[in-house]
This record gives C-alpha cells, sequence and structure tokens, in this order.
C-alpha cells in the first residue's frame, strides 16, 4: 500500500484554551464545532452522506419496489420511464430501488473495514508507539510486509484465496487498511510520547488526566480519525472493484460495484441506466472526501 | 459503316448489343464466382480466452484450445468434418487413410496411415512419428514425454490399452475393453514432429514457440498474452483444405465490452461471443452474426442425495418450472435455445422422452403437492461461478432461473465463486462443505457418447474415475450404456442412446436449462465462413475480402 | 547515511521474505491448485492426482516453499505452470509494458497535478480554486476502471478516434505512433487518481509557504520576484514529490483494474491471469519484483525527504 497516502505528521502541543473568533477564549472542541458550522461544503458534503446513508437504512420504507423482484418483459427501461423514474436494470428489477438497497451494501462494505482497521491499526501502532523497542520493531516490520504489497492486488489476493461474499470483502479489506493506520498511530504516538508535554501543559494550568486526555485526543486520535475517513472514499471504491472482478458481493444482491459489472455488458442497449451505480459511487467517495477534507481543517490536524 | 446500309447498320447493332450482354453475363458470373471462390487477406480473430492455448501439441484451454490453436496447427487420425452446418458433423480421414475393428478381435483397430504427408520442417508423418506422439503423451520413460500434454488428453482416451506399429503406414491399437467409441477418442491426439523436436533442442518450451505439425496452419509469432500469428500452409496434404485467408491472427481479449469495441472499430473481423444485448445493434451496423446450434447444454447438476432433489418428482416439477423461451428470448437475445433434455431436439441421440419439460407452472406446482410439499417451502443452494468458457451469462441467468422455482416454493441461495474453484468441485462432487448443497451449475458439451453420457451417468463413474458427480446409480442406464458401446453399428447404437436419454430425462438427475448457440459476430468482409454444430470451426475455410 | 542505507536494504531481505511467504500461503488457501486451473474441466479427479503426482504438487507446503526459495536465490524463477514459459522473461516483457503506462501516466497526473494545485493556492478562495479542487475530488472519487469503460465508449466506439484496447495494432503494426495511439485513453484512466491526489498536496503545501507573513507582504505589495519563487517551489516541493514517489509506485501496483478493461498485457494483467490460473511461479515472482522495486522506492522516498528536510533525524 505504499499508494495509499501516508504524510509526515507534525503534531503539536494544543493549548488548553484556544483564541477563537473574535478573541474569545474557547476550548478546542468549541473551535472545532464553529469552524465546521462555517464551512458551507462540508456541511454540505455531511448532508450528502447523511442522505445517502439515511436512503440506504430506510430502504425497505423509501422503495417502491422489491429489490429481487423484475419484470424480464421490461428489462433495460430507460430512465424516466412510466413507473420507473430511474429506470430499470438486466433482470427487469427498479433501479431506483436497487440503487437504495446497493447503497447499504456498498456503505456497510466501505465504511466496515476502514472502522475495523481503525480499531486494530490504532491499537497495534498505539502499543508499538507506547512500548518502543523490540515490541516496535517487530509490530512495524510486520506492517512493512504488508505495505510492500499494492493495496488493490492485496485485497484482489485475499478476496480470492477466501472466496467472494461480503464478510471475505470485509475482512480483505481491514487487512489492506490497517498497516497504514498502524503507522500512523506508531509514528504519532512515538512523538507525542518523546515530549515533557507533562511539564508545558502543567505550566498552563491543566490536571493530569485532563491533560492526557486532551493531548492524546487532539494529537493523536484526531490525525487517526481523520485519515481513516480519508480511506472511506478509497474502501468505497476498492469495494466496487472487487465486486467489478466478481469477487465481492454476490448475486441477487444489490451493490454499486456488482451493478457495475452486470449491467457493463448492456451499455450499448441503454446507455445511460449502467452509468447509475458508477455515479453513486462518485457522489458517496466525494462526499467522504470533503467531508474529511472539513475535519481535517477544522480540527486543525496538519496532516 | 456508310455502305452497310439501315440493314447492315441494325445487325451491327445487334451483334454488339448480343456481345454487350454476353460481356455482361460474362462479367457478373465472375464476380459472382469470385464472391463464391474467393481467398485472400488476414482474418483478425477476438477470442473469449486470456491467452493462446499451448502451441507444442495437446493444447490446453479445453475446446477453446483445440479450436484456434490445436487443429489449426495440427492434425489428428481422424477429423471432424467441418464444412456444414445443417447436420452433425461428421468422423472422416485426417491423417489415417482408413481404419477398421479387426473383426476376429473386436479390442483390436487398425489404421492405415496416409502417405505422402509432411510436417511443417519437412520430415515425414509416419507410423514411427505416431507411435513418438504416443508416446510422447503415454510414456513416462520416454525422453520426449511432456506431463502438460500428457495431462491434458489422459482421459479423453481412457479405453485405448496400447499402441503399436505394424509396418510405416500402419498402426494397431487395443482398447480395454469392446468400443465402438475409438474414433471419437483418437480424434483428439494431435501429431507435433519429433524431428523438429530433436532439432529445437529435445525441449517442449523451445517447441512452443516454434512448432510444427501437419496442420493446414503454421505459427510464424508467437506473443504471450497478446497475439499469435498464423500464415497459410500452402502445401497442405489435404489440398480441399488448403486455408483460403493468407494469415490468420488471434487475439485474447476476455473483457467482453472490449471485444464488442474492438470489432465495432475495425480492430478485428471476428468476434467470439459478443454481449447478446449487443446483437441487434450489431446487425444493424451491417455486421455478420452467426448462431448454430452445438454440443453444448447448461443445466444444473442435483445432488441426489440432499433434500429435496432426492425425490424424483421435484427434479421434474423443477423441470417443468423454468421459463426458458423467456430465458433465451429476453436475457439472452435468441442466443440460445430450451433444453428440454442433454441432447437437443433433432440430435440422433434425442429419442422419444415422454417427459416434455414444457413452461408449465401449473404442473409443477401439482408435481410439488404430490411430493409432499404442499405449502411448504422448501431452501437450497446452487454453486455457480461468476464467468467461465461455455458459462454463458451465469450471474443473471442463474437469477432467472432462482426467480422461476421461487413461484413453485423452492428458495435457491446462489453461491457465487471462480470459475476454477467451481471446477475444482465439479471434480469432486458434492461432499465435504458442500455435501448439503443441493446443484452445481456447470455447463457440459456431448460431443460423444462418452462426454455425453458416460462421464455422468455411469455407475462407475463417480470420482474420482470420472464424474458422475450426481451419484446417479440405476442398472438400467449402465446397461443400456455398456450395450451402446459394444455396438458397432452406427444405426444400434444411436436407438440405444435414445432410450437412455428417455430415460435420463424421465429420471431428471439435472434440471435442464438452455442450449447455447455459440454466438459470432464478423465484418461484412469475412467471407466463406460456415458455422458448424461444433465446438470447433474450420479456419481453412473463411477469407476477408479488401 | 551509508549504514542507514545499508542497513535499511538489509531490512528490506525479511519483508520481501515475509511477501513471499504471504503469497504463497494465501495462494494455497485459495481452493483449487495450478494443476486443477490447468487441466480442462471435463478431467476427472484421478488424472489431476496424477498430475499433481506427476509435477510435484503433492509435497507439502514448506517443501515447496524451500524449493522454489532455492532457486531464486540464484536467479531462477522457474516456469509458468500454465505456458511453461520461463517467469523472468514474461515478466521483464509485462513489467515493461506497465512501466509505459505508470511513466505516462504519471507524467500527465503531476504534471496536471501541479499545475491546478499551485493554481488553486493563488487564487485561493477564488473560483479557480474551487474549480480546480473540483476536478481533484473528482479524480480521486470517480471508480476509474468505470471512467476507462466510459473512455472507450465515447472515443472508441462512437467517435472513432481511437483504438478500444491492446497496446499495438491488430494487424501487427510496431510504429511508435501506433503506440502512441493506443496508450492515450488508458493513460487518461489511470492518470485520474494521481492527478487528484498531486494537486491536493501541491495546493496545501504552496498555501502552506504563500500563508507566511513575509510573503503575504510582498504579494500584498504587488512585489514579486525570482527568489521568492524559488523560496515557494524550495520549501513547497519537498511533500510534494516524496508523494509522487509514493504514487508511482500505486501506478505500478494498482493498474490492474485499467488492464484488464484495456487489455493491456502488463504486469497487472498478468497479476490477475495468475491469480486466476493459480500460476505460482508467476504470481511469487511478480510480487517479489513488484515488493522489491517497493522496497526500494519506499527507501528513495525516505531518504529524499530526509535529505530535503533536515528536521527529520534518522536514528
Amino acid at each position: 500500500m505504499a499508494d495509499i497516502v501516508l504524510p509526515e505528521y507534525a503534531p503539536n502541543v494544543t493549548p488548553d484554551l484556544l483564541e477563537g473568533p473574535a478573541g474569545r477564549p474557547m476550548s478546542y472542541w468549541q473551535l472545532v464545532g464553529w469552524r465546521l458550522r462555517r464551512d458551507k461544503v462540508t456541511l454540505a458534503a455531511a448532508g450528502v452522506i447523511l442522505l445517502i446513508v439515511s436512503s440506504a437504512v430506510l430502504a425497505p420504507y423509501l422503495a417502491p419496489y422489491d429489490p429481487f423482484q423484475g419484470s424480464i418483459r421490461l428489462r433495460l427501461a430507460r430512465i424516466g420511464s412510466a413507473g420507473h423514474l430511474l429506470g430499470t436494470d438486466e433482470q427487469g428489477r427498479d433501479m431506483f430501488t436497487r440503487l437504495l438497497y446497493g447503497g447499504r451494501m456498498s456503505l456497510v462494505a466501505g465504511v466496515t473495514p476502514v472502522f475495523i482497521a481503525l480499531l486494530t491499526g490504532s491499537t497495534l501502532g498505539i502499543i508499538a508507539g507506547y512500548l518502543g523497542g523490540r515490541v516496535n520493531m517487530l509490530i512495524m516490520r510486520l506492517m512493512d510486509i504488508f505495505y510492500a504489497f499494492p493495496s488493490v492486488l492485496l485485497a484482489i489476493a485475499i478476496s480470492g484465496a477466501l472466496g467472494a461474499g461480503l464478510g471475505n470483502t470485509i475482512i480483505a479489506l481491514s487487512i489492506v487498511f490497517t498497516p497504514p493506520i498502524t503507522r500512523l498511530a506508531e509514528s504519532v504516538t512515538t512523538q507525542v510520547r518523546a515530549w515533557e508535554f507533562m511539564e508545558a501543559a502543567r505550566a498552563s494550568g491543566a490536571g493530569t488526566l485532563a491533560i492526557i486526555r486532551h493531548q492524546m485526543i487532539a494529537n493523536v486520535l484526531g490525525p487517526i480519525f481523520v485519515y481513516a475517513t480519508t480511506l472511506v472514499s478509497v474502501s468505497v471504491i476498492i469495494a466496487s472493484g472487487l465486486s467489478f472482478l466478481g469477487l465481492g458481493v454476490s448475486p441477487p444482491h444489490a451493490e454499486w460495484g456488482l451493478m457495475l459489472n452486470t449491467l457493463r455488458q448492456s451499455i450499448y442497449v441503454n446507455t445511460w441506466v449502467p452509468a447509475l451505480p458508477g455515479v453513486m459511487i462518485f457522489l458517496t467517495s466525494m462526499a467522504f472526501n470533503l467531508l474529511s477534507d472539513g475535519l481535517r481543517d477544522a480540527m486543525d490536524v496538519r496532516l | 459503316m456508310d455502305g452497310m446500309g439501315k440493314r447492315g447498320r441494325g445487325a451491327v447493332r445487334r451483334v454488339l448489343g448480343a456481345m454487350g450482354v454476353g460481356l455482361l453475363g460474362l462479367m457478373l458470373s465472375w464476380t459472382a464466382a469470385r464472391a463464391q471462390s474467393g481467398r485472400g487477406g488476414t482474418l483478425r480473430i477476438g477470442m473469449t480466452a486470456a491467452d493462446i492455448a499451448y502451441t507444442a501439441g495437446q493444447p490446453d484451454q479445453g475446446f477453446e484450445g483445440f479450436r484456434f490453436v490445436g487443429f489449426p496447427l495440427y492434425d489428428a487420425l481422424v477429423r471432424w468434418d467441418l464444412s456444414q452446418g445443417e447436420r452433425l458433423p461428421d468422423i472422416v480421414p485426417g491423417l489415417a487413410e482408413s481404419w477398421e475393428v479387426d473383426p476376429a478381435d473386436v479390442q483390436r483397430w487398425l489404421f492405415k496411415l496416409r502417405r505422402g504427408v509432411k510436417f511443417h520442417d519437412g520430415s515425414d508423418f509416419n507410423a514411427d512419428a505416431v507411435i513418438w506422439n504416443w508416446d510422447k503423451i503415454r510414456n513416462k520413460d520416454a525422453p520426449q514425454y511432456d506431463v502438460k500434454q500428457a495431462g491434458e488428453i489422459a482421459f479423453r482416451i481412457a479405453v485405448i490399452k496400447s499402441y503399436r506399429k505394424l509396418d510405416d503406414y500402419t498402426v494397431e491399437f487395443t482398447t480395454t475393453r469392446p468400443s465402438s467409441f475409438v474414433p471419437f477418442q483418437v480424434v483428439y491426439v494431435l501429431y507435433s514432429s519429433p524431428a523438429h523436436w530433436e532439432k529445437v533442442g529435445r525441449n517442449w518450451q523451445a517447441f512452443a514457440t516454434n512448432p510444427s505439425g501437419t496442420g493446414p496452419f503454421k505459427l510464424t509469432r508467437l506473443v504471450p498474452r497478446e497475439r499469435a500469428e498464423y500464415e497459410a500452409n500452402m502445401e497442405y496434404w489435404d489440398k480441399n483444405r488448403v486455408p483460403k485467408a493468407d494469415k490468420v491472427i488471434l487475439l485474447p481479449m476476455p473483457e467482453v465490452t472490449t471485444r464488442l469495441a474492438a470489432l465495432r472499430t475495425g480492430q478485428v473481423d471476428w468476434i467470439e461471443v459478443p454481449p447478446p444485448d449487443a446483437i441487434p445493434t450489431l446487425r444493424q451496423a451491417g455486421f455478420q452474426i452467426f448462431l448454430r446450434s452445438y454440443p453444448h447444454v447448461w443445466p444444473y447438476s442435483l445432488n441426489l442425495k440432499a433434500a429435496p432433489w432426492d425425490n424424483k418428482l421435484v427434479r421434474q416439477a423443477a423441470n417443468y418450472a423454468i421459463d426458458r423461451e423467456g430465458l433465451c428470448k429476453s436475457l439472452l437475445n435468441d442466443t440460445c435455445t430450451p433444453a428440454t433434455g442433454i441432447v437437443y431436439p433433432g440430435h440422433p441421440w434425442f429419442g422419444h422422452p415422454k417427459q416434455t419439460y414444457s413452461y408449465d407452472l401449473k404442473k409443477a406446482k401439482d408435481l410439488m403437492k404430490q411430493a409432499g410439499y404442499d405449502g411448504k417451502r422448501v431452501r437450497t443452494s446452487f454453486l455457480i461461478s461468476t464467468s467461465g468458457s461455455g458459462q454463458m451469462l451465469p450471474l443473471p441467468m442463474n437469477e432467472y432461473v432462482q426467480e422461476n422455482l421461487r413461484e413453485i416454493g423452492i428458495d435457491v441461495d446462489l453461491l457465487p465463486i471462480e470459475w476454477n474453484t467451481l471446477t475444482v468441485w465439479g471434480r469432486k462432487g458434492f461432499v465435504e462443505e458442500h455435501a448439503q448443497t443441493g446443484a452445481l451449475n456447470i455447463s457440459y458439451n456431448f460431443v460423444e457418447p462418452f462426454s455425453a453420457f458416460v462421464r455422468f451417468f455411469h455407475s462407475a463413474s463417480v470420482p474420482p474415475r470420472s464424474v458422475n458427480i450426481t451419484g446417479y446409480i440405476n442398472p438400467e442406464a449402465d446397461r443400456l450404456i455398456e450395450a451402446a458401446e459394444a455396438s458397432f453399428e452406427a444405426q444400434v447404437r444411436d436407438d440405444t442412446l435414445g432410450k437412455l436419454h428417455e430415460q435420463l430425462i424421465d429420471d431428471a438427475p439435472w434440471i435442464f436449462v438452455v442450449h447455447d448457440l455459440n454466438p459470432r459476430a464478423m465484418s461484412p468482409k469475412v467471407k466463406g465462413f460456415v458455422p458448424p454444430q461444433s465446438w470447433f470451426v474450420d479456419l481453412s475455410l473463411p477469407w476477408v475480402e479488401k | 547515511m551509508w549504514s542507514y542505507i545499508v542497513r535499511r536494504l538489509l531490512l528490506g531481505i525479511p519483508t520481501l521474505l515475509g511477501v513471499t511467504i504471504i503469497i504463497f500461503g494465501l495462494l494455497h488457501l485459495a481452493p483449487g491448485d495450478p494443476i486443477n486451473a490447468m487441466l480442462p474441466p471435463d478431467a476427472p479427479q484421478e488424472v489431476v492426482q496424477m498430475i499433481r503426482e506427476q509435477m510435484g504438487f503433492n509435497k507439502p507446503l514448506p517443501v515447496q516453499y524451500w524449493r522454489w526459495l532455492k532457486r531464486v536465490a540464484v536467479g531462477d524463477f522457474g516456469n509458468s505452470i500454465a505456458t511453461r514459459r520461463p517467469v523472468l522473461s514474461d515478466l521483464r516483457e509485462a513489467l515493461g509494458n506497465t512501466f509505459m503506462l505508470a511513466i505516462s501516466a504519471a507524467c500527465l497526473g503531476f504534471t496536471l497535478g501541479v499545475g491546478l494545485g499551485t493554481t488553486a493556492a493563488f487564487a485561493q478562495g477564488g473560483w479557480l480554486d474551487k474549480v480546480a479542487s473540483a476536478t481533484a475530488i473528482a479524480g480521486v472519487s470517480l471508480p476509474h476502471y468505470w471512467v476507462a469503460i466510459l473512455l472507450i465508449i465515447i472515443f472508441s466506439v462512437e467517435l472513432n478516434w481511437l483504438p478500444a484496447m491492446g497496446i499495438r495494432s491488430t494487424s501487427g503494426a510496431t510504429s511508435a505512433w501506433d503506440l502512441a495511439q493506443h496508450m492515450i485513453l488508458p493513460t487518461v484512466a489511470l492518470s485520474l487518481i494521481p492527478m487528484g491526489v498531486i494537486m491536493r498536496m501541491t495546493r496545501s503545501s504552496v498555501l502552506e509557504i504563500l500563508s507566511q507573513e513575509f510573503v503575504m507582504t510582498l504579494r500584498a505589495k504587488g512585489l514579486w520576484s525570482r527568489t521568492i519563487t524559488r523560496h515557494v517551489v524550495k520549501n513547497a516541493a519537498p511533500p510534494v514529490l516524496t508523494l509522487m514517489g509514493l504514487q508511482f509506485g500505486y501506478l505500478l501496483g494498482g493498474s490492474v483494474l485499467v488492464e484488464t478493461v484495456f487489455s493491456w498485457p502488463g504486469s497487472g494483467f498478468l497479476l490477475n491471469l495468475s491469480i486466476f490460473q493459480r500460476d505460482v511461479p508467476v504470481l511469487q515472482g511478480v510480487i517479489l519484483v513488484l515488493a522489491a522495486f517497493f522496497v526500494i522506492l519506499n527507501l528513495c522516498v525516505d531518504i529524499l525527504h530526509s535529505v530535503i528536510d533536515p528536521r527529520i533525524r534518522r536514528t
């Protein structure tokens, strides 16, 4: 995964009290919230994500048809056909319904691995960074091995070995994303550990536990979290890429990558319907990218 | 002219007119003749394979390997006559002029070899070459033994016990039991040049890049995963089959949309398996679409040991529940025909089955009721692939069948796996973690009686011997199979196989779905191609107009 | 410095070993083995068994691995199981093809990325910035294999301007112009992600410099000189350059989807094919070479970074 972006991170001691707008003193989180509220683009991105997620969750209530029932006679109907606003797929199933349900699979396939990698990666990385020495060497060299693989290929190899299916895709992608998160976690933990921030923070007059919690969150968990959100968009794309190759979700389930796969042969009959799942992947990925950018700016995480 | 007078001028005009008509007629017939018997051009073929098959002799990639590499570059003792498509191809003489069974010992076959045949490198083809090649695939101690080629062909020639040279142009084979299937087996054994193998340093890999067979084409260039270039063998021993095209270029194109784009942009002249949905637009744009029945069937091999498939009534019900016409018309754009048996109607082995397996939901539901599933839904699972040679469009087709079966109370879980992995289970059968799986979806060929029936339905064919994975044991079927094999008269054999077929349709160890029609698309400039009722084609027939 | 380099290279060896062990393990975890993939689907199990024994694939895994390792140590990567051709020659050709694509996608993507990024930084907040940023985000958010298909449909099938697949003309032409034509569409599809990533990094990097007090003052006063330009470039370049190095690694390894769509005979295509065929020698060989390349690439990037940015201490 040398291709997954992992830049140098230089943490800074975050004061307990920051200067907010108009010189008002604010706590770190208050400032983050204030910044977010003023960032229109990030808010819009968050709104889009909320829309996509909620429509996926509420799919059974919003969908006009059953995602598995189709009428072969009506296959590949155009966008705007009677009764099928977004057309039908190659089996005659309503596209709007399939896109809604597809969102469930794609989002799960996109977010879950990152979440799992976040947990395992941070744990491994923080332990490695905190303990240093042999343990650090062992963990980091192990991660190096995975890091020497291109992410797409590693995902394909693992999926090929485990077989198709949503569960195996999630496992494969979790393995793919853990090393970069581990690396980042180790890096920030090592640097934070090296400070004498206890003295520095105490000088600003705060309690020990508060200091640790504050510094840890701001300087360790913060960057890790922001980095993880950038991985979600990559994850959505790779997950759909796996389905595209036949290694991801199995039919007849709806998943955007799988739909791209099965519809691509129909591109000569009906050009726009096969493009729809691609559009959804694009929107979701883009929204997550914008959101993570906004979070990074707001949390003043210099990644 | 002046001195001719009116009558004279009229006569001249008439003569000139006659000459004109004559000339026109001559031109027309000459063009027509050219259209029928032109030659030349370079034929560029976009194949579904991801790489060029093994070129050293016995090809890999199954029948696709024979189609584009094996049979063009090499010959066998006998061959399929692929010059017509109205009926099933006959087996006709190839490198053997004639063959016969010894009337005194029906396990002994004599093949008389053709004289004057030369390999591409100029060396002679004779009985020594034949024995050398059989050693190549059978004799582990021979220096020319190639384990890869041996593996590819071993099961196809299982009935041949021994081989012996009688004289320079006569070879004798003996069989393990009396079998009329011998020509169907030796048609797959190809002959590489022993002299050339010595010349390239006794190395099969070197031979593969610079091969020498007896076939109608010579390999001039091989770029792995990219292209193979053939040129016509103008000294080919069969003067009727000297290729009409000058060159053939084979291009692997596994990605279907890429293949289609390549044809439409003129990068290739011929593609295998265009996407069915694109066929109407291809026709409109003037491309030729070829469809022909061939010995292919797309079924579900049922696990006869797992419920509900252990119940014959359920199996028949499932067969009545599938809307095959709908499937072929809608999803596959008429590139398939309904399959109500292993072979298709009109085939000599079809017989007169009692069960017709038309689309009859009422009958299907009645059968389910009789089987004891009245109102009760039953769950089962099908192991399917995401792609694969002969599998057609596995995902959409399986979803379609899933829908059909749901109507009669059978809920199917589809388990898609890689094609490669599916073939593993296709060999092992319903064991280990798939002991309770309901069916496997693998397409099969029925080129000859062994591949149509023996390997699936004889009691001795259970794995690992062969691929009777359904576990179908029926003494009557065994008897019919053995009788057919021992019968050396074609008509009697076909009738026996017909009776076997009727029995199998009734017992329904498979759910029969469709027969593929082998769709191909070609540019209008390709002439002379005849789609045969076969997995193979005769590449010496077509040529490309300028 | 030299001891650091040597140490890193030595550490690379266990990494490479680890890589090969993992791939070997994954391949054998996968159901189906090379023999199964090599034989026709009709072949029964007993034939598979027989061939497996003859070719030595029934030995226990560690034994097979050790034999492979011994041969690789002397430079013999063995032969492909599927094609019998030597792995090295296939590898050389495939990697060469991917390199061609990677380099041109890198040139296109990096140039566009740096250009858009600097433009956006200088026009910060304005509409130009927004457009450039949107382009970059689109680049990293689009599924590139899908874009590849769209490009084929638009430019190849509909407009017939460019060839739809392959690396050279089907009739066998070998001119440079022919090659260039075949490279255009795959290059564009592949360059989207690097373009987006580099653009964002360039933008933020340049912005950081531009937001320095004295630079802002000079800009406000309308005083700009070559010295300042040099200052900006020298300080904004390091993170961008290191990222370029990493992205080149991505282009080499992540091209599999684009190569599949275009039937481009590169290492991604080869890898996909060999995973599918369970062709162990080919897979091991390609992965090993790619991983070795990444180890060296990572090392170069790290060295470059520490040379340019002396704040980072290397212990």
